[in-house]
């Protein structure tokens, strides 16, 4: 699903994050990504979904590289959770910022209204729906968050840090949705420091520190 | 030598203000070139950073291009260099007007470069002891110093929509304005946000509380500060008597 081959990427001139960088990831597969603050695991899912671009080497997404493809293409094939939820919200309502990227993809009223119905009970976001998603707290903008990529019904996930700020039911329901997502055959690479989250969901650990994989360890679930 | 950086910030605002005012002045392309020389020099002595310059100029070529091709279409006179059709592409007169507003351009952004090696809290400091209100100062280097923080997420921002599999150039005209609302949004939210946040902040640490601040640093001119005036000032003269004279 994404590879990458032989990728360095500074964000600096003089300073290096990451060195010949080389790894797979699989398609059907829940990988996590940990590591300490500022290890490079944000970057690393920036580079993944093509937000980055490295210096040297090349990231292939579905075999196509992020350096020549369009954003929206990889959009498309990748939903992406930023690690802030305020830099992917856009709409002026909870509903419409699950619903204007349909809309402006030209999809059809009716196949809208059922997709955006589905995805706000399955986040408990029904009562919120037409509030303004700047009034909502940190844990119901994550969902929300969550939520707006998945209507989408992308073909892999990259969730930079899914947990922060959602309560335990919460995060049960997010841990439902990954394993419903997972049966469905729909990989996804994790990033998080949520030690359970990581347990209990995890196929494949990678650890990064200091601009380098230091571990990948495959485990069964 | 003096300590090029140790100017005064006021010194390196009169700089600026003289550099970007003959820019405006002066029609003579030679002399425009010659203030640019000048200009950069400055800089280089100053201790800005050159390369920075020319990669902001980088970005504009188009527009220069732009400008170029606007001139010579929209001047009546002079030789035609290159026509398409029945539309002058280029004319000697516009080639001309248009370098002129290009040199303008490089001037005063190299002139800006001057200010960037002073230190924000000496520029607000200098401000203050030309009798310019606290606040307003204040606020000058606030949006000074937010501004390229506020280009970041912008960036940041068009790649989230278009993460949504929203593509920007396939969208049809009508809908795309549309596109546009979405995209101000979070940059408006954000603003908002932090002045909300940064002035109760600010108030938290009793900004305003007393009606006559004090300073610990104040700044003086230095003989360097004076001479560099006085050089400033020659140079500003004298470029302005020639170009009068030229034309
Ligand atoms: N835009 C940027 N410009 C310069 N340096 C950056 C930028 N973004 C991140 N860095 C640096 O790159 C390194 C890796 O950052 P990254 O955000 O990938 O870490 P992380 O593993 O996601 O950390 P966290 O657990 O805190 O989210 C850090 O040292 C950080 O300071
Ligand atoms: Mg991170």
């Amino acid at each position: 699903m994404i590879s990458l081959q032989d990728v360095s990427f500074r964000y600096q001139r003089d300073k290096w994050l990451f060195k010949h960088l080389n790894l797979e990831i699989k398609q059907n597969l829940i990988t996590f990504i940990v590591g300490p603050n500022g290890g490079g695991k944000t970057t690393l899912g920036k580079l993944m979904a093509g937000i980055l671009k490295p210096q040297a080497g090349t990231v292939l997404v579905d075999g196509l590289n992020t350096k020549d493809v369009a954003l929206a293409e990889i959009g498309a094939r990748i939903g992406y959770l930023f690690q802030e939820p305020e830099r992917q919200i856009f709409a002026a309502s909870v509903r419409d910022e699950i619903a204007f990227a349909l809309e402006l993809r030209g999809i059809s009223q009716e196949e809208i209204n059922t997709k955006v119905d589905a995805v706000l009970k399955q986040f408990q976001l029904e009562q919120l729906a037409n509030l303004s998603p700047i009034k909502l707290s940190r844990g119901e903008k994550q969902r929300l968050a969550i939520a707006a990529i998945m209507v989408n019904q992308p073909r892999f996930f990259i969730l930079d840090e899914p947990t922060t700020g959602l309560d335990r039911e919460r995060k049960g329901i997010l841990s439902s949705v990954i394993e419903k997502l997972k049966d469905e055959g729909i990989g996804m690479v994790i990033i998080s420091h949520d030690q359970y989250f990581v347990q209990r969901h995890a196929q494949q650990i990678i650890t990064v520190a200091g601009g380098e994989i230091v571990d990948v360890a495959s485990c069964s679930t | 030598m003096w300590q090029a950086a140790a100017l005064d910030p006021r010194t390196k605002l009169f700089l600026v203000l003289i550099f970007s005012s003959l820019a405006v002045f002066i029609k003579n392309v030679y002399i425009l070139l010659l203030l640019l020389f000048i200009t950069l020099l400055t800089v280089k002595v100053i201790g800005g950073d050159i390369t920075s310059i020319f990669r902001k100029l980088q970005r504009l070529i188009t527009v220069f291009v732009a400008i170029i091709v606007i001139q010579s279409i929209f001047t009546a006179e002079g030789q035609v260099i290159l026509q398409l059709v029945k539309i002058k592409l280029l004319t000697d007169v516009g080639l001309l007007r248009g370098v002129q507003t290009v040199l303008r351009f490089f001037i005063v952004i190299a002139a800006a470069a001057i200010m960037t090696t002073a230190n924000p809290r000496d520029i607000i400091q200098g401000l203050i002891q030309w009798k310019i209100p606290y606040e307003l100062a204040f606020m000058v280097t606030i949006a000074i110093r937010f501004l390229p923080l506020l280009q970041e997420e912008a960036k940041d921002t068009l790649t989230a929509l278009q993460l949504r599999g929203v593509n920007l150039k396939k969208i049809p005209l009508f809908k795309r304005l549309k596109t546009y609302s979405y995209l101000l949004m979070p940059l408006l939210v954000s603003v908002l946000m932090k002045s909300r946040d940064l002035s109760v902040a600010m108030e938290m640490r009793a900004f305003r509380a007393f009606p006559h601040r004090t300073s610990l640093r104040e700044l003086h001119f230095c003989q360097a500060d004076y001479l560099v005036m006085a050089v400033g000032m020659v140079l500003f003269l004298l470029l302005l008597m020639i170009s009068v004279k030229i034309n």
